[in-house]
């Protein structure tokens, strides 16, 4: 039996377009075994993915069941038992298709008896998805976790040996990626399934049976998480200000080759990224923000919004929601997906109406359209995906950005060069958005959203997808940013250990704010929590 | 507001310009497509497929078929009997039939009523229609009857009554119709697939301008097609007659272009994708064109629709587009498709202006 389960992945390459995508990746996976792929954007996890599921050509032979494949086309053979959820939320899904036509539908396609065996199956996988309630409701209908709950159950209709997961926690909130791998762990034990997944979550990869570090092609490291994080235990240290060359920082970490004289402290499996970039000598440029030409001596609260209220049809998205923001602080706002924290966003950024209570911006009262025109000269606004128009490069995008604020062209063309240079794309000027790596579109987004020097900076999931590199060196930016410009922050991210890094904490349920608190005081009235995401959990019980 | 104006629009042709498929088409429309409409389309009957079944002895008859020739017919084949010629017709081989019974010499000479029977496919509807007139002018001719009115005929404005460059222009017509009201609505409904709807919306710019740059961006891009297809197609290859003023076509083009880029705007407040814009467009523009008088006179429609007509704007732009071309009407007679054209134009553009004001 241990024989029949095993998938074994001998000297597997893709390339695309004459770029190699993954070199020679050898692994061995027994039955019931749940792999985990790190790494950056890019590195080659996706590509693997792919060939493995037996959906792109590769080089190479792929072992699955004693059936050997080379091509898409000998893998035919194969597809009822492997099961493949593609990256990004509800992309297999159909917006007018109830959760009940779904799983029909899915079924049909895959041809599956519907006797009771199945039904007493399909009605198992809807509770543990936590969907049994809301069969009869429209996938577009569904909040991002949900949907991603829906995708991997009809993913596992057909009772798969085995299961390939494209990063299906990116941008889902913690309580849904909990029940996600609920699922998923009793799926492995009950049939004995092999679970290969990608992750952007640390933690996440931390449980699994083994994890895969990729960088640049390559499978840089395997083996257990505890082994791994073991690996570079010396390496890691507390935040050590300049402490060399060879070193590189976050805001509460140092990893240095050299022995520093400093204090270790336990790693988490970002550090392998970090102590793989040294090693390879990818340093980072340190982070130096100059503060702004205008001036930054604004009033103390920047924004306040009084019982904010929106309601579409029957349903309250925001419920008298206060919410204050100051001069000079990071503020988190956290929630699961669907708690309302968009619509709040939207609400603040003046691109929804208000319904009720009242928004006021620098002491004065938001009322008219003209108020609105002023509200957003004073906001900077980076959209989820970082979304700019992909036909013009990235210093044309700039440009027209200034243009639309009215900056005098001098002063943008300096402006643009300088952030260009502070924030690290200056190579990168005339590319064209999309063929760039995640991190590099995040910083440009984040500068075109500062152009016009803003008092408030929006940031929606900015980080997003993005490796573990680029997101410290991005929250480097942002400290540096809210001290030189005393600009107040609002973020939303799934990240919990991001949350850290926020001065307060707005969390959000049901469109009501259930806790408005800094990270100490939050510490302190839960004197149980080990890590941030356990006080999270704890305001969804 | 003036240098934000431009540089919008200078983004969006900018934006054009880069997605070459985007380029390749439109230049397709404004030429091959507007080709292939002024070569193909044959209302004249031109290589009409003959059968017949011949049951005399083949004098009259013969006579008859001889007056079948090209270029209009192939030569006429001959069927032993109805039923292979019927078949033949099923068949799309053969468009007209013509059937000539035992008796029918014998009646004709005997001046009784001789019947003749003729099969026809009915789905090539005008040629065979076209076709059946010829034979009756053939039978008419042979017969020598002494009618005692001659008819003179006078063909005003196309002197060849060549119909190629009437489809040519109306297809260009169409084209406009087609482009005016996808292109402004794409332009649009791009930024909602982008994710890039956010972004604009919080430019802190009066959304009237935005919403007028976008349009007029996509504007230049249409009469840019115009001006190549008159020049290239419609009078380099057709030959169209420009008996009046082409700055006054172009100008009411520009009025026109307006109105459709109104109905653009419309839809691109409806549409979520660039999928759902082409579906819309179809659904909006087909009756725009059937009332128009592109394919059918108006007054040859039902009465209603005739009333109807008159909220197409397409129907003052091509009336006023052919007077323009093939009557050469002088610019002060021109108001009443001036006036048509900018006041339901108008009304449409500040529809579907207010319609996508209300997203911002």
């Amino acid at each position: 039996m241990q024989m029949m389960g095993m998938l074994k992945i001998d000297r597997v390459s893709v390339t695309h377009n004459k770029r190699i995508a993954i070199k020679e990746a050898t692994l061995n996976v027994n039955e019931g075994e749940i792999i985990g792929f790190i790494g950056a954007d890019g590195a080659g996890k996706s590509s693997l993915i792919h060939a493995i599921a037996g959906v792109i050509r590769f080089e190479g032979q792929i072992t699955f069941q004693n059936s050997v494949y080379h091509s898409p086309s000998e893998a035919e053979k194969l597809k009822s038992q492997i099961g493949l959820m593609p990256q990004g939320i509800g992309l297999v899904l159909y917006d007018l298709l109830t959760v009940g036509e779904h799983l029909r539908f899915f079924a049909n396609i895959r041809n599956i008896t519907q006797d009771d065996r199945f039904n007493e199956y399909k009605s198992r996988l809807l509770r543990m998805a936590g969907l049994d309630k809301f069969v009869d409701r429209r996938a577009g209908n569904l909040s991002g976790g949900m949907m991603q709950k829906l995708s991997l159950i009809c993913t596992l209709l057909h009772r798969p040996k085995l299961l390939i997961l494209d990063e299906p926690t990116t941008g889902v909130d913690p309580l849904s990626r909990i029940e996600l791998w609920k699922i998923l762990d009793q799926i492995r034990r009950d049939e004995g399934t092999i679970v290969l997944v990608s992750t952007a979550y640390m933690q996440e990869a931390a449980q699994m049976d083994r994890v895969l570090l990729f960088d640049s092609g390559e499978i840089i490291a395997q083996g257990s998480a505890k082994e791994l994080i073991e690996s570079v235990r010396e390496m890691t240290y507390v935040l050590t200000p300049s402490a060399n060359l060879h070193s590189m920082s976050t805001l509460d970490t140092t990893y240095s080759l050299e022995p520093l004289e400093a204090e270790h402290i336990s790693p988490t499996l970002e550090a392998l990224f970090f102590v793989n970039a040294l090693q390879k000598n990818r340093l980072l440029p340190p982070v130096e923000i100059t503060p702004r030409d205008g001036d930054s001596s604004f009033a103390s609260v920047v924004m306040e919004a009084i019982g904010l209220t929106k309601v579409f049809g029957d349903f309250i998205a925001n419920e008298h929601v206060d919410i204050r923001l100051n001069r000079g602080e990071i503020l988190g706002l956290l929630g699961a997906n669907g708690a309302g924290k968009t619509t709040f966003i939207k609400m603040l950024l003046g691109l929804l109406s208000i319904d009720g209570g009242e928004l006021s911006l620098l002491g004065k009262r938001i009322e008219t359209a003209k108020d609105r025109q002023a509200l957003k000269s004073s906001i900077g606004y980076v959209s989820q995906h970082f979304a700019l128009y992909n036909d013009m490069t990235v210093r044309e995008n700039l440009l027209y950005f200034a243009l639309m604020h009215q900056i005098p062209m001098d002063t943008a063309i300096k402006r643009i060069a300088r952030y260009a240079a502070e924030l690290g794309f200056e190579e990168y000027m005339d590319a064209i958005p999309t063929e760039l790596p995640l991190g590099i579109n995040q910083r440009f987004s984040l500068a075109a959203a500062l152009l016009h020097e803003p008092v408030i900076l929006f940031l929606d999931e900015p980080t997003s997808g993005v490796d573990a590199i680029a997101r410290a060196q991005f929250w480097q930016l942002l400290v540096a940013l809210k001290e030189k410009w005393k600009i107040a922050i609002l973020i939303t991210t799934h990240y919990m250990s991001e949350a850290e890094f926020c001065d307060r904490i707005v969390l959000m349920r049901e469109g009501q704010k259930v806790a408005d608190d800094t990270i100490a005081n939050l510490y302190t009235a839960h004197p149980n929590a080990q890590t941030f995401e356990e006080i999270f959990l704890e305001y969804y019980r | 507001m003036i240098r934000i104006f431009w540089s919008i629009v200078g983004k969006e042709l900018i934006g054009f310009i880069r997605s070459w498929q985007l380029v390749l088409v439109v230049l397709y429309m404004f030429s091959v497509e507007v080709y292939i409409a002024g070569s193909g389309i044959e209302i004249n009957p031109r290589n009409v497929a003959v059968g017949y079944v011949d049951g005399t002895a083949g004098g009259l008859s013969q006579k008859i078929l001889t007056h079948l020739h090209g270029p209009e017919f192939l030569a006429p084949r001959r069927f032993n009997s109805q039923s292979e010629l019927s078949r033949a017709i099923f068949d799309k081989e053969i468009i007209v039939g013509i059937v000539f019974d035992e008796d029918f010499e014998k009646k004709w000479r005997q001046n009784k009523r001789a019947q003749l029977d003729i099969l026809m496919d009915a789905t090539a509807a005008s040629q065979a229609y076209t076709t059946l007139n010829y034979l009756q002018h053939i039978i008419l001719d042979i017969s020598k009857i002494n009618i005692p009115v001659d008819i003179v005929t006078h063909k005003l404005f196309n002197q060849n009554a060549d119909n190629h460059t009437f489809m040519a222009l109306t297809e260009l017509l169409s084209i406009i119709t087609m482009l005016s009201i996808i292109l402004t609505a794409v332009v649009f409904v791009r930024e909602k697939e982008q994710g890039t709807w956010d972004l604009m919306l919080l430019m802190p710019v009066n959304p009237k301008v935005i919403i007028l740059a976008k349009s007029f961006s996509q504007i230049i891009v249409v009469m840019t097609g115009i001006v190549i297809s008159l020049g290239f197609v419609v009078l380099g290859i057709f030959n169209v007659p420009v008996n009046g003023s082409l700055s006054a076509f172009l100008l009411l083009s520009f009025f026109f272009v307006f109105a459709g880029s109104g109905i653009g705007l419309f839809i691109a407040a409806i549409a979520r994708d660039v999928m759902q814009v082409a579906q819309l467009s179809i659904v909006i523009m087909m009756p725009l064109i059937f009332l128009s008088g592109a394919w059918t006179p108006i007054y040859a429609m039902h009465p209603v629709l005739q009333y109807v007509s008159f909220i197409s704007p397409l129907r003052y732009y091509i009336e006023g587009s052919e007077s323009i071309f093939y009557r050469g009407t002088e610019w002060i007679d021109l108001w009443p498709y001036f006036l048509g054209v900018i006041a339901v134009g108008g009304v449409m553009y500040w529809i579907g202006f207010r319609k996508i004001g209300r997203l911002f």
